[in-house]
């Protein structure tokens, strides 16, 4: 269901009506000391109602932002919106939205689950209090039946003795448990869209699993549409429909779960495939991507790639890649795919599958990717 | 991050793929040039605006204190007959005052900063002077105050144990008397005026700060790698203290020297103020400003007002360039 | 948390008995010792000069001197071993028990521990009355000044924390540096020399009271005037308390603002913020009620900590405004030599200070749900 950006509807027109969310050149700046930083540089992509869609890339190459943006949850200054972006939601552009309008939206009808579930509630105020808060705000009932619902919520979200857990403070929870916490949060009032930004990068790998797994039965359950943010490739590959690979604020690589993961058009993607350890690689170095994500302060002027590139050759340095079509709906931005460039397409794309084979670097010195 | 490849990787790329440039990739990096930490530090400090300009009254104001003695026509010990007491001075932009009528005859600027009553003191030189006095008890009673704090902080931090609870109980002590007091009743009964003896009482009753912080940084620098594979390899622990944890706790001491310094010029004034702290003839900011307080009534508003703004200003610049340095020095900041 | 009380509160033990023996040791370390101060007085008779150095065995070794100043030692009872050491028959009270003990069960009524710091060597009043009567004004005037200078400062620190940058924060910025820099009598000296000097002349400049019209503060002549003109001696009151609250309140909001400011930023940064916002919650139950309240948990410890040097931290503003409190009191006695005074002041003090240690330490974790003792 997400579309490429070559049939994009007419700009400041409302999306088809099965699209719940549709996001339009979404441009997002950061004005500092030094100058103004990019952090979002000219993002598309829609979803569909109840369909999910992956955003992947490195910390720092502007996923979170771009939910963030969506949210309207940055501070205007430091941030920046971009005047021609637009993300429609529901028939409405949010970005235009006044700020009454969108605190309706916000909880209500999408919901966010951050990172560190710890440090994302309040320490001082009781769990229970946290969900019944928003539940009584948006759904407009006296306390009584909030703080019932939030109970229910966090019996829903798999808690053992809920009427117990809502008096507690979150300190007094373990780390899965208080992920459950925040997704019964983010479901108490039935949102139509649920933004899940890194939400099992904190935890443990056992309870990254069930936190999961609950996401994805919960998504199933209640026909919301999904989001995941993540630098974790295996999580995408069990949880969404599409996946958008991001770097340096541009989206550089969008197809569905399995053209993305099985068969990467674009370097990028390739190389953070290739860098995943598996059994199979066990016993060879890890792989990693050579160079690090450049500073937004001196982004590379054409591709933002093409310095860590194992592929490039002069056109990259001088020609400024678009997305193109890479077969199959899929996207890429790499000028692999010019029609001129078929040979070296072809030959990125044997080194890509030789790599896979023989569980090889990708290239580069052994170095950790994202944020782990 | 980019190292050498080829050394590395031993995996041959195949010949129509080229390889990657690690020093192409290094371009577009941050940028920051290896700099060590002072290097690093004087860049951030540079750019703090604040620090500079207070750096520079703090500059302007050490000449002053230095050449300020030199320009002074009168000794200030002189003592005012009965007749000067009452006798009003002049305002910054009087020329002659008729005392008998009891207002400004004739205007010009003569005196910037006015002039007493009594003796007819310019008040400009007589600040200049008090530069010099409270200058050197503020950062004099600071160094003291410095030195004892760290060797009592680096003793504790690094010995432990029964001596470093027995000195933190000590702290916890003179931390719960309340201070300027204690400076008070130290310099009215120990203090025999001169500047010399209230230095000393100052700078003994400014350490505590410093020592729990020297303290904490040694506990926490301890504990930290560098300093665990210096033991490893069997440093010896003056080495240790003097090589690789002193240099750490450098820039917090800094930040809390300059908080000293501010207090105490202030605690000085006012110590000195009550008549407690330096001999009442040798000219500091606080014995300027008491003898400005007792020809309030007559209306000689320029005479306390300038010292208390010297004061201020000093004190202001001090705070400022103590917070480009921590800025300078908070590793979280960049340049 | 009864456990953490009495731990602590044995913990403080240690501190206080070293509070008691650094404020000794200032005593004796004065030129001349406590006797100084009448030993060329003409006016003291043998007697009571006599009478003084028994009182505070000044002819005793000085552990003697210090542990029956201290109401650990019986001073009826004469002797010392090692050459100054107390005999442990000192340490019998009158009653046979311990002297150490309250005094209806070792019958002692001497000394720190049951109460007794002395007599005033000026006056021969009691210690202890002199303070609990210096003790009233200081706590009008700290108490009010305190209340005003924390609306003030939290209003000041949170505003200018969620509008930062703004032009009031700015404003605010520069406020509390100058604030911090003013020495608190200079503006005290000016501030009387606005408003009392000849110019303006609308407040006085000093004292707590008009003495030309009450009798002096605190006197029973005074009480029974403030019991026949309230309003009139409440005015009084009120017109001489402005400008020393102004001059407490406008230095100590420079820090305190400051701190506000820093913690309620530290606050609105935190992930719950955000968290609150995604919620859908407006910016004033994001700011009021989940930043605040977060934002106000150090700033408890920080008054906590600031009360009790309300206490003598009035020092500056009390000598200037002749005030009398504490601080006045504290002044007066030095420039008199007035030790036991002094030492009372110094004592009660530092009590104060460890008691309120304690008392932030608990209210912390009152309010602060993490915390558990």
């Amino acid at each position: 269901m997400t579309e490429t950006s070559t049939e994009r509807p007419v700009a400041g027109a409302p999306p088809r009506d099965d699209i719940l969310l549709d996001v339009r050149n979404l441009k997002t700046y950061f004005r500092v000391m030094d100058g103004v930083v990019p952090a979002v540089d000219g993002v598309n992509f829609s979803l569909g109602k109840g369909h999910t869609l992956g955003i992947v890339g490195e910390s720092g190459s502007g996923k979170s932002v771009t939910a963030l943006t969506v949210m309207r949850l940055l501070d205007i200054p430091p941030a920046e919106i971009g005047e021609d972006s637009e993300a429609w939601f529901d028939g409405r552009d949010l970005l235009k939205l006044p700020e009454s309008d969108m605190r309706r939206i916000r909880g209500n009808d999408i919901a966010m689950i951050f990172q560190e579930p710890l440090t994302s509630l309040n320490p001082v105020f009781t769990v229970g209090d946290q969900i019944a808060e928003q539940v009584e705000l948006h759904m407009k009932v006296k306390a009584r039946e909030a703080r019932d619902r939030a109970v229910e919520m966090l019996r829903l979200v798999g808690i053992p003795s809920p009427e117990r857990r809502a008096k507690q403070y979150p300190h007094e929870l373990s780390g899965g448990m208080r992920q459950r916490v925040m997704i019964g949060m983010a479901l108490s009032c039935e949102p139509k869209l649920l933004i899940a930004d890194e939400p099992t990068t904190a935890l443990d790998v056992t309870v990254q699993a069930q936190i999961l797994e609950l996401l994805k039965a919960i998504q199933e359950r209640t026909g919301a549409a999904l989001i995941l943010i993540t630098h974790d490739l295996g999580v995408v590959a069990e949880m969404v429909d599409n996946v958008i690979v991001m770097y340096a604020g541009q989206v550089v690589e969008q197809g569905t779960v399995d053209q993305v993961l099985l068969e990467p058009r674009m370097p990028y993607t390739m190389g953070l495939i290739e860098s995943i350890p598996t059994v199979e690689k066990r016993g060879g170095r890890l792989s990693a991507i050579s160079g690090v994500v450049p500073s937004p302060f001196h982004l590379p002027p054409h591709c933002r790639f093409e310095p860590r590139c194992p592929y490039r050759w002069e056109t990259c340095r001088t020609v400024t890649p678009e997305l193109y079509n890479a077969g199959d709906g899929r996207v890429a931005r790499c000028h692999l795919h010019l029609v001129e460039a078929t040979a070296r397409r072809e030959a990125a794309i044997a080194q890509h599958r030789q790599n896979m084979a023989m569980g090889r670097r990708f290239t580069g010195a052994p170095d950790r990717l994202g944020d782990r | 991050m980019a190292q050498n490849i080829e050394s590395q990787a031993g995996v041959v790329a195949t010949p129509e793929i080229i390889d990657p440039d690690p020093t192409k990739a290094e371009d577009y990096e941050v940028g920051l040039k290896s700099l060590n930490q002072w290097q690093l530090a004087w860049r951030k400090f540079r750019k703090h605006r604040l620090a500079l300009i207070g750096l520079g009254i703090i500059t302007v104001l050490i000449l002053v204190a230095i050449i300020g003695p030199v320009l002074m026509p009168f000794s200030f010990t002189d003592i005012p007959t009965p007749d000067q007491i009452v006798q009003m001075g002049r305002s910054p932009f009087c020329a002659v005052y008729d005392a008998a009528a009891r207002n400004c005859t004739s205007f010009a600027l003569v005196h910037p900063m006015g002039e007493t009553g009594g003796l007819q003191r310019d008040v400009l030189l007589l600040v200049v002077n008090g530069a010099r006095t409270s200058l050197l008890i503020g950062f004099s009673s600071m160094a003291i105050g410095v030195f004892i704090g760290t060797i009592v902080g680096a003793i504790a931090g690094f010995v432990g144990g029964i001596v470093d609870n027995a000195l933190m109980r000590l702290v916890d002590i003179m931390l719960s008397l309340p201070i300027l007091f204690v400076i008070l009743v130290a310099s009215k009964f120990l203090g025999n005026g001169t500047v010399s003896m209230v230095i000393v009482i100052f700078g003994l009753l400014s350490w505590m700060g410093v020592s729990r912080l020297v303290r904490s940084l040694f506990l926490s620098i301890r504990e930290r790698e560098f300093v665990e594979a210096a033991t490893a390899v069997g440093v010896s622990d003056r080495r240790i203290i003097f090589r690789h944890i002193l240099p750490n706790a450098f820039s917090p001491i800094v930040v809390a020297a300059s908080l000293i310094i501010a207090a105490n010029i202030i605690s000085e004034a006012f110590v000195s103020f009550l008549g407690f702290g330096v001999d009442p003839t040798s000219p500091t900011w606080g014995n300027i400003l008491s003898g400005g307080l007792q020809f309030i009534a007559l209306g000689n508003w320029w005479w306390p007002l300038f010292p208390g703004l010297a004061i201020i200003i000093t004190v202001l610049a001090v705070n400022f360039v103590g917070d480009g340095l921590r800025d300078a020095f908070d590793p979280r900041s960049r340049a | 948390m009864t456990k953490f009380v009495i731990r602590r509160a044995i913990q403080a033990i240690p501190v206080l008995f070293g509070i008691t023996i650094v404020v000794y040791g200032i005593l004796l370390a004065a030129p001349g010792g406590p006797e100084a101060k009448f030993a060329n007085n003409p006016r003291m008779t043998q007697e009571a000069k006599d009478k003084f150095i028994k009182a505070w065995g000044l002819d005793q070794p000085i552990p003697i001197q210090y542990c029956r100043w201290m109401g650990l030692c019986n001073p009826e009872t004469e002797g010392t071993m090692l050459g100054s050491l107390p005999t442990p028959a000192a340490f019998i009270g009158p009653s046979g028990l311990p002297n150490f003990l309250p005094t209806v069960m070792s019958g002692a009524t001497n000394g720190l521990l049951h109460g007794d710091l002395g007599r005033s060597i000026n006056s021969g009043e009691p210690v202890v009355d002199r303070i609990a009567r210096a003790a009233l004004p200081t706590f009008i005037l700290a108490g009010i000044a305190l209340v005003v200078w924390l609306s003030i400062a939290i209003t000041m620190g949170v505003y200018a924390a969620i509008h930062r940058y703004s032009l009031f924060d700015n404003a605010a910025t520069v406020f509390s540096y100058v604030g911090f820099a003013m020495p608190t009598f200079w503006l005290g000296i000016m501030l009387i020399f606005i408003f009392s000097g000849p110019g303006l002349n609308i407040l006085p400049a000093g004292g707590m009271t008009e003495t030309r019209l009450s009798p002096p503060f605190g006197s029973d002549q005074y009480w029974a005037y403030f019991g026949q003109h309230p309003v009139q001696a409440l005015t009084d009151i009120g017109k001489h308390l402005i400008l020393p609250v102004i001059t407490l309140v406008v230095v100590n909001i420079a820090g305190d603002s400051r701190f506000v400011r820093a913690s309620m930023l530290e606050a609105l940064g935190q992930d719950f913020v955000r968290t609150a916002k995604a919620k859908g919650l407006p910016a004033r139950v994001v700011n009021f009620k989940h930043a605040l309240r977060n934002a106000l948990l150090p700033v408890i410890t920080n008054i906590g900590l600031e009360i009790p040097f309300l206490f003598t931290g009035a020092i500056v503003t009390e000598t200037i405004f002749s005030w009398p409190g504490i601080g006045k009191l504290t002044i007066d006695a030095t420039r008199e030599f007035d030790y036991p005074i002094l030492m009372g002041v110094l004592l009660v003090t530092s009590v104060l200070v460890v008691f309120a240690n304690l008392l932030a330490d608990i209210a912390y974790g009152y309010v602060d749900p993490r915390i558990k003792y």
